[in-house]
C-alpha cells in the first residue's frame, strides 16, 4: 500500500451557507468535534490506510490551514521521501467549485509525474468519516475499472474518486480537448469511454455544507453510536497537538451529555454541547445545545442555548444568547458579546 | 559540537521502591501524574521553558518505557540539531561494565558527554519531583554570587526535615554545613537535589571522588561535604512554590489531589510555563447524560457514565453506569465496570475493574490497586 496509493485532497471548496464560519479560514480548517479541523478526518483516514504521500490543494485564506498542518508531523507525514505537499492554486479568480479541479492540478502536474504511486485517490476535504481505503483499493484493482466513484450506501455520491495516476495525468492533460474540468464531469458524461464503477461505503459519513448541518452533525456526536464509529482506537483521527492540561471541573459545575476537550475550566452548567480546547465557563453560566470553539471565555451567569461561538469569543457576564436547532446563533471569531447588546 | 553555556544532567534512574507495584516495570520518573503527565515531564518542561536546550538523561532502572517516552525529545521541543535530549544509559568499557553506583558516579561516567559541549556550568537535576522552576534565574544567581556550587533549597515541615539533605547557611546564604538526612536537623531548609556546578569544579571533584574507594559516589553524602571541607563557595538558592517528592503511594496520591485544590501553587493552566508531555491523541472526553462530575481533573479520551467526585482521571479511562469514583486517581486506559465503588485509591493503567467491585480503605490508607487484589484475595473487596 505504502507506495501504491497517492492521496489528493481538494481543499478549494467554499460553501456560501457556511459563510459566517469561513470569514477567517478555509472550509478545510473548520473546527469540528472540540479538537479537530474537518480536514483531519480524510487526512487521518489516508494515513491510517497506509498512504505516505498526500497532496493538498487549497485556495485562498489558507493561513489557518497551513498553521494547522505544519510539516505534517502530527500525521507522521514529515518524511524524507514522500510526505505532505501543499499546492495553493495560482488560479485565484476561477469560479470552479468542484472537487478535483483539473485546472488546479494542471498547475502542479510535475508532482503527479514525479509520484511513483500507481493509483490516486481524489477526495473532498469536508467529510466527517472514519474509513479505511485499503479495501477500496483492493476492490478497485480487482474490478479492473478505470475510475471508481465512492458512494454512501444511502445513495449520495461522496465526491471521492479512485483512478490510476497515469489516467489522472491523462485527464488533466487533455482537459481542453475533452472539456472535462473535474472528476465529476468525467463520470457524469454519458459519452465517456472509461469503465466507471461505484463503490458503496456503509459506515458513518456526513459532508458538512451548511451551518444547519454543521450544527446538527456536531451535536449528533453526543450519540454514542455515532462517536464510536468516528473515534476508533486502531484508526485514530489525528490532529495538531496542543499541550493543554486535562479539563478541570470546579465547584458548582454540572455537566451532562457533553463532549469536552482538554484545557477547559468549567464552573457552570453544560448540557448537550461540544466544548473545544481551552474554554473557560464561569459560575452560574448555562450552556445548552451549543458548540463552543477554542479558547472562548463565557463569564458568570450567561445563558446560551443553540449557539455556535467561533474561536476566541468572549461572552460578558449575564449575557443571554439563544438560537434554534435550524438556525443557531453564530458569534464570529474573536468578538465580544455583552449583556446589553442582546438582552 | 557547539559550545553550550549550561548543560543539564537529569538523573532518571531511580527505582522509587516505595511506590510498590507502580514501579515494577518502570522507573519512578516515568510514573504517571496529574491526569496526563509523567513525573519527568515537569523537569523536562522546566528545562525547555528555562531555555536549556541540552539535556542528558541518565537512565538505569527499567529504562524501556522511559527511553521510548523521551524519544528524541520532540514533545518538549528538545529535538535539536545541536544539543537536545540524549539518553545516557550505563555502558561497558574494555575492562568492565560500569553501573551507576551513585548520583556522582552517574555524572562522572558521562564526563565525555559534557566535554563535547565545553559547558561553563552544569545543572544537575532529579527526575523524581513535581515542581515548576526557572533554572535560568538560578543560574543568574550562581553567576552573581560567583559560586562554585549553588544548591536550591526549600523550606520543609520540621517533622519531615530528617528525610532530606539539610543545609545551614550564613546570612549571605553561603552554605556552612550540609547534613544528609540528619537525625536531629538544625533547621528545615532542605536540598531539592538541584545543583549548579561551575564546570571546572565539577570535573575536578568528580575525578577526585572517583579515585576515592571509600566514597559512596553520592553528591549529598560525598561530593558536597568534601567541597565544604575545602572551603569552596557553596551558596543556597531559596525556592518558593510547589515542590513535591512523590516517592510514596500516599504522596503520589496527595500530589494528584493537590491539583484539585484552588490554593495549590502548581498551576497547570499557565500558558507561559506549559508542562509538555507526549500527547496521546485521543478524542475529547465524553460525559454521558447519566454522569455526574464534581471537582475533578479529567483528560481526553475518557468516557464517563458514572459519578466522578474529587478525582483525577488519565486519558482513555472509561467509567460505567452506576459507578462512583471518589478521591481517587485512575491511570491511563483503565476500564471501570458498572456499579463499582472506588474510594481513596490509585488504579494503575490498563487495569480492568469488574462490575460491582468495591475498593475502599478501612483505615484511611491509600490503596494501590494491584493484580493480586483484583484476583480477590484482598480484604478491601466485597
Amino acid at each position: 500500500m505504502k507506495r501504491k496509493l497517492l492521496g489528493v485532497i481538494d481543499a478549494t471548496t467554499y460553501h456560501d451557507d457556511l459563510e459566517e464560519l469561513l470569514t477567517h479560514r478555509s472550509l478545510a480548517a473548520l473546527p469540528f468535534a472540540g479538537r479537530y479541523r474537518i480536514i483531519d478526518f480524510v487526512l487521518s483516514n489516508m494515513v491510517n490506510s497506509g498512504i505516505s504521500s498526500v497532496a493538498i490543494f487549497p485556495k485562498m485564506m489558507y493561513r489557518s490551514l497551513m498553521d494547522h498542518l505544519g510539516s505534517g508531523k502530527n500525521w507522521d507525514l514529515n518524511r524524507k521521501r514522500d510526505g505532505l505537499f501543499f499546492f495553493p492554486t495560482p488560479v485565484v479568480d476561477s469560479d470552479i467549485n468542484k472537487i478535483g479541479s483539473f485546472e488546479n492540478f494542471a498547475a502542479n502536474l510535475d508532482f503527479f509525474y514525479r509520484s511513483s504511486q500507481e493509483y490516486s485517490i481524489i477526495t473532498n476535504c469536508y467529510t466527517v468519516f472514519n474509513m479505511n481505503f485499503k479495501p477500496l483499493l483492493d476492490w478497485h484493482i480487482h474490478s479492473g475499472c478505470d475510475i471508481t466513484e465512492i458512494y454512501h450506501e444511502n445513495g449520495t455520491p461522496m465526491e471521492m474518486y479512485l483512478v490510476k495516476t497515469s489516467l489522472l495525468i491523462k485527464l488533466i492533460e487533455t482537459r481542453n480537448e475533452t472539456g472535462y474540468t473535474c472528476m465529476r464531469d468525467v463520470v457524469l458524461d454519458p459519452e465517456h469511454n472509461h469503465s466507471i464503477c461505484r463503490y458503496d461505503y456503509s459506515g458513518y459519513a456526513v459532508m458538512i455544507n451548511s451551518i444547519e448541518n454543521y450544527f446538527s452533525t456536531s451535536l449528533n456526536l453526543l450519540n454514542s453510536d455515532v462517536w464510536k464509529q468516528l473515534f476508533i482506537k486502531e484508526q485514530p483521527i489525528l490532529t495538531k497537538v496542543k499541550d493543554e492540561p486535562p479539563t478541570r471541573y470546579l465547584k458548582g459545575s454540572a455537566v451532562q451529555n457533553a463532549m469536552i476537550a482538554n484545557g477547559c475550566l468549567i464552573n457552570g452548567t453544560v448540557e448537550n454541547s461540544i466544548i473545544s480546547r481551552g474554554v473557560k465557563i464561569g459560575k452560574g453560566a448555562v450552556i445548552k445545545n451549543c458548540i463552543i470553539m477554542q479558547k472562548c471565555v463565557i463569564e458568570d451567569n450567561c445563558y446560551l442555548d443553540s449557539v455556535i461561538l467561533d474561536k476566541d469569543v468572549k461572552v460578558e457576564a449575564g449575557t443571554i444568547l439563544t438560537g434554534t436547532a435550524r438556525d443557531p446563533f453564530v458569534v464570529r471569531k474573536g468578538t465580544k458579546q455583552g449583556a446589553l447588546m442582546n438582552s | 559540537m557547539g559550545k553550550k553555556k549550561c548543560v543539564a544532567m537529569l538523573l532518571a534512574g531511580g527505582k522509587g521502591s516505595r511506590l510498590n507495584s507502580l514501579t515494577k516495570d518502570l522507573a519512578k520518573p516515568a510514573v504517571p501524574f496529574g491526569g496526563k503527565y509523567r513525573i519527568i515531564d515537569f523537569t523536562l518542561s522546566n528545562c525547555a521553558n528555562s531555555g536549556i536546550d541540552t539535556v542528558g538523561v541518565l537512565t538505569q532502572y527499567q529504562p524501556l518505557l522511559l527511553n521510548s517516552y523521551i524519544g528524541i525529545g520532540s514533545a518538549w521541543d528538545l529535538d535539536r540539531k545541536d544539543g537536545g535530549v540524549t539518553v545516557l544509559p550505563p555502558y561497558a568499557e574494555t575492562s568492565e561494565v560500569k553501573w551507576y553506583t551513585g548520583t556522582a558516579s552517574a555524572i562522572y561516567q558521562n564526563l565525555n558527554y559534557l566535554k563535547q559541549y565545553q559547558p561553563e556550568y552544569v545543572l544537575i537535576l532529579s527526575g523524581d519531583h513535581i515542581y515548576k522552576m526557572n533554572y535560568e534565574s538560578m543560574l543568574e544567581y550562581h553567576i552573581e554570587k560567583r559560586a562554585d556550587v549553588t544548591i536550591s533549597l526549600i523550606e520543609v515541615p520540621w517533622a519531615e526535615a530528617s528525610r532530606f539533605g539539610i543545609m545551614n547557611t550564613n546570612e549571605d546564604l553561603r552554605i556552612t554545613e550540609f547534613e544528609e538526612k540528619p537525625a536531629e536537623p538544625k533547621n528545615n531548609l532542605a536540598s531539592m537535589g538541584i545543583y549548579i556546578f561551575s564546570w571546572n569544579i565539577l570535573k575536578e571533584y568528580l575525578e577526585m571522588d572517583a579515585r576515592n574507594s571509600k566514597s559512596s559516589h553520592d553528591f549529598g553524602k560525598d561530593v558536597i561535604p568534601s567541597l565544604l571541607e575545602e572551603n569552596k563557595k557553596l551558596y543556597a538558592y531559596p525556592f518558593k512554590g510547589y515542590w513535591k517528592d512523590v516517592g510514596t503511594v500516599k504522596s503520589l496520591w496527595e500530589a494528584n489531589m493537590d491539583l484539585l485544590n484552588d490554593e495549590c501553587d502548581l498551576d497547570l493552566f499557565d500558558h507561559d510555563w506549559r508542562i509538555y508531555s507526549v500527547n496521546p491523541n485521543q478524542p475529547p472526553q465524553y460525559i454521558s447524560p447519566e454522569a455526574i462530575v464534581k471537582e475533578s481533573l479529567i483528560n481526553e479520551g475518557c468516557t464517563i457514565e458514572g459519578e466522578i467526585d474529587n478525582s483525577v482521571l488519565f486519558q482513555g479511562v472509561s467509567v460505567g453506569k452506576g459507578s462512583i469514583i471518589k478521591e481517587s486517581v485512575i491511570m491511563p486506559d483503565a476500564v471501570i465496570g458498572e456499579n463499582v465503588k472506588i474510594e481513596k485509591a490509585i488504579v494503575p493503567g490498563d487495569a480492568v475493574i469488574p462490575d460491582g467491585t468495591v475498593i475502599r480503605s478501612f483505615d484511611d490508607e491509600i490503596i494501590l490497586v494491584t493484580d493480586e487484589m483484583l484476583s480477590g484475595v484482598y480484604p478491601a473487596f466485597k
